[in-house]
């Protein structure tokens, strides 16, 4: 059985229906997929100007609306500068 | 047959979930009178104080200011009621997660005070309506 269990206390990212990408640390989850996150930052991406990180803090996203949740790797995390990327913001879906 | 063996599961989930894990609605119960952000699948947003909170996620807010998608128009509401499958995320304070994780903290610890060993107490789970009621209070009312 799937589960999201493996993702509980790590840092994780996750892509919600509306295109936006918010990172933090998985406090709980439920059968619906419903995600408590902690510590948590809304990451936006656009072309001119390098990744903004906007502290949310404790978030609790209905699983209606995920569609990716990722383990992130610190040691990547740590090593990449957010403020020297570009790239295209992801738009949401559309029915 | 089956659809007991499933229902059986599902509790077993829910023993599991709330051995070690937050539950999303554990976390909303616990925001009772506290001051939170809702944002609804058209984007709306609503800034209020919780009144009440249901296992559908339904939830009434107090002193509420509503804001438009587009974020230039507001409106104030006195109390207002929003149907848990029309939210997209609540932002809620950051004090809540060490409060609920106490509280389960104390739960448990209550509970295997009261009936020895949580884990030995599991083995008899599902067999008798006794141990079942017995547990689920001390686990689930936040």
């Amino acid at each position: 059985m799937s589960s999201l269990q493996g993702y509980v206390d790590r840092r994780v990212l996750l892509i919600l229906q509306d295109g936006r990408v918010i990172v933090g640390v998985m406090a709980g989850f439920d059968q619906k997929s419903n995600v408590v996150l902690s510590d948590s930052k809304e990451r936006i991406y656009s072309i001119d100007e390098g990744v903004e990180e906007i502290p949310l803090g404790l978030y609790l996203v209905k699983g209606d609306m995920i569609v990716l949740i990722g383990e992130l790797d610190d040691a990547v995390e740590q090593a990449v500068d957010l403020a020297t990327i570009h790239a295209e913001p992801i738009p949401p879906i559309r029915y | 047959m089956k659809p007991l063996g499933s229902v059986r599961l599902g509790w077993l989930c829910c023993l599991l979930f709330a051995l070690d894990t937050m539950l999303p609605l554990s976390l909303l119960n616990a925001a009772q009178n506290k001051p939170m952000l809702v944002e609804l699948k058209n984007g709306e947003t609503f800034n209020g104080h919780l009144v009440n909170c249901d296992n559908f996620m339904n939830i009434t807010l107090r002193e509420v200011y509503q804001t438009n998608s587009e974020g230039d128009r507001f409106w104030k509401l006195k109390e207002c009621y929003i149907r848990g499958s029309t939210i997209k995320y609540l932002r809620v304070p950051d004090a809540l997660l060490d409060a609920v994780k106490e509280e389960q903290n104390r739960a448990r610890d209550a509970g295997r005070g009261a009936r020895g060993s949580f884990v030995s107490g599991g083995g008899n789970r599902g067999r008798g309506a006794i141990s079942r009621g017995s547990r689920l209070p001390s686990l689930f009312c936040v």
